[in-house]
């Protein structure tokens, strides 16, 4: 757990914070106020997550980004600007992410994360990956997992979203409500009262979910409960790394049908029924629907705050979004032994 | 088969032509109107009558620190605006009540998105709605949960359908002689800033109450007969006291800390089986700091945070009293009248009054202290409200908006944020929306409710004030006696029956099943009152309302609370200002109440009419859940409490 001795909130800062230093108290407010967040991918998702964590108050915020600001960002990025059209989308983004707090480092980091060795990543106390292929993830994520950094990743297409936390062997505190007794005699009276209990969750990786494997009994038996957006993602996710490979220029049709083409062969490669997933999708998953960034990007954000401030019981290891149906469904994926 | 398909959501070319209205531009609405410019949405009218305050920029993001002090409505425009120069957004610095807000301006939306924080605008803004017949996304956020739903005539439950609980209040009693929990003095305290500063309100009494029933024909009355203390038989107001000790702190102090406590203790009845309290003298007060074995080093808290010892309450107590006497004087002079302070959460001197005045209390009742900081929490209700929870529940308001938008009711759902998910998976918890309460007072056609009161000693000013415009939230009523005379009772004309206002509704003939007929123009608003005379209502309550049969029963369980004293909604919104005579101040903040019942939801999302009724009608709104979900059982687990769901 984060020391946070030295950490000291000033009387301005009180007052900035009021309002959620009164929701998650002092001591998680001064975890937050030493912790570096780095947000790969400065989309619509990367955007909301930049807004909530920087609001919230931690030390430092860098926002990384290689590629440039495209025509669609108007539709989900509040960062930039329309006039910055074809710049880069973390240089574009610094200025209004500073202005949201000034008590806040905002850095900008423009190369990729292909660029980047392992030690780049000691830097942070939590890594948050948006806009990455699955490959980029595992890698990120393995080196997160050995040294204790808490990673996260997420993603929107279209309606649909999901993150993803690996916060490895991860300690918090959790306040307990219990009644006591006051008063005396015929007069004794309960009275709600709360303490704070140590709890502890364990995490695994990216790669260990990834490794689950759905032909087995079990695999099976879990296969009608899974969210149907953790297969929608892993289908959008393997046409995110094509796109990368080939990058080709499609037609919004030419991509949906690549993408159904793409779903039988991931639902055949991890061993499931082509019919858990409904091909109804396809219409809804292209893009970043600006409200499904919000939702999306709130719930990520809370668990980065819970994550550093080392407070409330984490959500393991799955959040996903499905705005077609309206579920937002939390679950345990690959961890079943 | 229709051979229309109903479609599922708004398309671009509906989104582009929409009218849209934001009413609110706080926590919500600034996370909304992003959320809407980015979709696409090209005409959005924002209203709010609020500026910008330094605690609103963690979560508030339009906002920044030069911009305190500013019309959030103005402000946010400005900075939307930037996000897409070709929307046309329009910026109303201004109260949705105003009259110029009327069916002809809301008439013109496609779409009003609420973002509120009172109940008294949502209940305004549910009625134009209705009115006009506009659909209606209501939300609202407090802490870590949140909940969206749709609104829209003839189709589902309107705001109003189901009664509100009322805001918790605490018997007279408990208040003035027996507390036992940190609010009691809390209470009290601000009771007693408006006793020596604020509007005097004979409900707000604070020396010992001799009319206890549980002190009856005890050593009180005879304490009373024989005067041996003086404190308590004080019947003058607390206020002509002061004045005539000029707020002397001492003096002060030794009247309600030592005598008014030993009267209390003369009450033998009242102690048998509590801790009786214990007297303090100004001149000799403990300086220990309670429970400071335990609290954290003080370094490590917040100077707020910081517990006073009985001494240093004592201080704060005499040195808030000077600042506050000499500022009442100075309100006096300018108006003799309505020359009074009103409490403010956020002014030192008027929190460090309450804060000591209730420490002390609190050390006379060997009850736990609270600090400066918990203080302001509790005595100036506020909701805790951060960024991420808005953000989620600006983000389910537009994938509600862009199914109202094709007309996909069927499709909208009551969306719940809650804390943890409870039973499959649901962290975000989506509900059938319920079909409209065929006894509603405000959506059905049958406009009726029913209020107890004492027809020989309620005034025609409290029925308009209280009864109509608090309780009810209208505006500007007219009211007419359903006698067969049409007699007017009161009008919104000004001038017209200002001379009824002191009388009883007795001397207009008005009794036990007369009813009125109430109505305001303003709001297109018509409701029936049925009087229902009663000379037993509990102390200090004015009047009960009762709407239905669910309200009724609703009002039965809240009997913890003495009296059903209503929400002080004033029209403007400014609860701040006008609820300085209430025991709830309300915040500026996203306000919403808690419930306090675990929900076990079903897989099948389904109206369930009567369901797993019975079981769970403690409050109101459960009744809704429970339809919805299914089924729900209390909460049985003790370290759950946090995951509740709320209600707007
Ligand atoms: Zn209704």
């Amino acid at each position: 757990m984060l020391e946070n001795k030295e950490i000291h909130i000033s009387e301005d800062e009180a007052a900035l914070y009021d309002r959620q230093i009164r929701l998650w108290g002092l001591d998680a407010q001064k975890r937050l106020r030493g912790s570096r967040i780095l947000v790969i991918g400065m989309r619509g998702l990367g955007a909301e997550i930049c807004k909530n964590v920087v609001l919230a108050g931690v030390k430092s915020v860098t926002l990384m980004d290689h590629t440039n600001v495209e025509k669609d960002d108007e539709t989900s990025q509040f960062l930039v600007q329309r006039t910055d059209e074809g710049k880069n989308r973390a240089e574009c983004s610094l200025d209004r992410t500073q202005q949201l707090n000034p008590m806040v480092h905002v850095y900008k980091d423009t190369e990729s994360v292909a660029a980047k060795p392992d030690e780049f990543f000691h830097n942070f106390e939590v890594v948050c990956a948006t806009c990455c292929t699955t490959q980029e993830m595992i890698r990120i994520n393995n080196v997160c997992h050995s040294r204790g950094i808490k990673f996260f990743a997420g993603d929107v297409f279209g309606y649909y979203g999901y993150m993803f936390a690996d916060l490895n062997d991860h300690e918090y505190l959790e306040e307990v409500h219990h009644v006591v007794s006051t008063g005396y005699g015929a007069k004794k009276q309960k009275i709600p009262d709360s303490k704070m209990a140590k709890r502890n969750s364990r995490f695994i990786t990216l790669q260990d979910v990834l490794d689950f494997d759905w032909a087995s009994t079990k695999g099976k038996m879990l296969m009608n409960k899974t969210p149907e957006t953790y297969f929608i993602s892993l289908v959008l996710l393997r046409f995110r790394s094509e796109q990368v490979l080939h990058n080709a220029q499609l037609t919004k049709e030419e991509k949906q049908k690549k993408v159904l083409g793409l779903k039988n062969t991931v639902m055949e490669e991890i061993g499931i029924s082509d019919s858990i997933v409904s091909d109804k999708f396809v219409s809804y998953c292209m893009g970043e629907l600006s409200p499904v960034c919000a939702i999306l990007g709130g719930v990520l954000s809370q668990e980065i705050i819970k994550a550093v401030s080392a407070k409330d019981m984490p959500h393991n290891n799955f959040f996903f979004f499905d705005g077609v149906d309206g579920k937002g469904l939390v679950d345990c994926i690959g961890t079943y032994e | 088969m229709a051979n229309v398909e109903q479609r599922e959501f708004a398309g671009p070319e509906e989104i582009r032509a929409a009218k849209l209205l934001v009413v609110g531009a706080g926590g919500i609405g600034c996370e909304l109107l992003k959320n809407l410019v980015l979709t696409g949405f090209r005409y959005i009218e924002v209203i709010d009558l609020d500026t910008i305050d330094v605690s609103n920029l963690n979560r508030q993001f339009l906002f920044r620190k030069q911009h305190v002090g500013k019309s959030k409505a103005v402000v946010a425009r400005e900075s939307v605006q930037a996000l897409n120069p070709d929307a046309k957004i329009i910026a109303h610095h201004s109260s949705i009540f105003e009259k110029t807000y009327g069916r002809d301006f809301f008439k013109k939306f496609n779409v009003v998105l609420n973002a509120l924080d009172n109940r008294a605008a949502r209940n305004h803004v549910n009625r134009m709605c209705l009115n006009v017949d506009v659909p209606l996304v209501e939300s609202g956020t407090a802490g870590y949960l949140g909940q969206v739903t749709v609104i829209k005539k003839g189709i589902t439950e309107c705001y109003e359908c189901q009664p509100k609980a009322t805001q918790k209040t605490y018997p007279g009693c408990t208040i003035r002689n027996t507390p036992s929990e940190p609010i009691h003095c809390i209470v009290w305290a601000k009771h007693l800033f408006n006793q020596l500063f604020g509007e005097e309100d004979p409900d707000q009494d604070v020396s010992p109450d001799t009319a206890d029933p549980e002190a009856a024909g005890d050593a009180g009355q005879e304490a009373l007969a024989s005067d041996g203390v003086t404190g308590g038989v004080e019947r003058s107001s607390t206020r002509e006291w002061a004045k005539s000790c000029d707020w002397d702190p001492v003096k002060l102090f030794n009247k309600l800390f030592r005598d008014d406590i030993k009267y209390l203790l003369s009450m033998a009845n009242l102690w048998q089986h509590r801790r009786p309290p214990t007297p303090l003298d100004w001149g000799n007060l403990p300086d220990s700091v309670p429970g400071s074995s335990t609290s954290a080093q003080d370094s490590d808290l917040l100077e707020d945070q910081r517990m006073w010892s009985a001494k240093m309450c004592g201080q704060m107590f005499g040195r808030s009293v000077n600042t506050l006497k000499e500022r009442l004087k100075t309100k006096v002079a300018e108006d003799k009248e309505h020359g009074y302070l009103i409490w403010d959460k956020d002014d030192d001197p008027s929190l460090d009054f309450v804060t000591a005045a209730a420490g002390i209390r609190s050390h006379i009742f060997g009850i736990a202290q609270k600090t400066r900081f918990d203080v302001r929490s509790m005595a100036g209700n506020i909701i805790p409200a951060i960024a991420t929870t808005n953000a989620v529940i600006a983000g389910l308001i537009v994938m509600e908006l862009l199914k109202v938008l094709c007309g996909n009711y069927s499709k909208c759902k009551t969306v719940y944020l809650v804390r943890q998910p409870k039973s499959k998976k649901k962290l975000l918890v989506p509900c059938e929306l319920v079909k409209p309460n065929p006894a509603c007072p405000v959506c059905s056609e049958k406009h009726e409710v029913t209020v107890r009161l004492n027809c020989e000693t309620t005034t025609v000013k409290t029925l308009e004030e209280k009864v109509l415009k608090d309780a009810l939230t209208m505006v500007a009523p007219d009211v007419e006696i359903e006698d067969g005379k049409g007699t007017i009772l009161i009008s919104s004309e000004e001038g017209e029956t200002e001379g009824n206002h002191g009388k009883f509704l007795k001397d207009f003939g008005i009794g036990h099943d007369s009813r009125l007929k109430c109505d305001d123009f303003f709001q297109d608003f018509e409701v029936v009152v049925n009087i229902m005379q009663s000379e037993d209502l509990e102390r200090g309550v004015e009047f009960e309302l009762i709407g239905n049969v669910a309200q009724l029963k609703a009002k039965m369980d809240a009997k913890a609370a003495s009296g059903s004293t209503p929400r002080n909604g004033q029209p403007n919104g400014t609860a701040e200002t006008t609820s300085a005579n209430s025991d709830v101040i309300v915040d500026d903040e996203e306000d919403i109440e808690i419930e306090e019942e675990e929900v076990e939801e079903d897989e099948m999302e389904k109206d369930e009419e009567e369901g797993a009724g019975d079981k769970m009608l403690r409050k109101r709104k459960a009744e809704n859940l429970e339809k919805d979900l299914g089924s729900k059982r209390p909460r049985v687990e003790p370290d759950q409490s946090d995951d509740d769901l709320i209600v707007l």
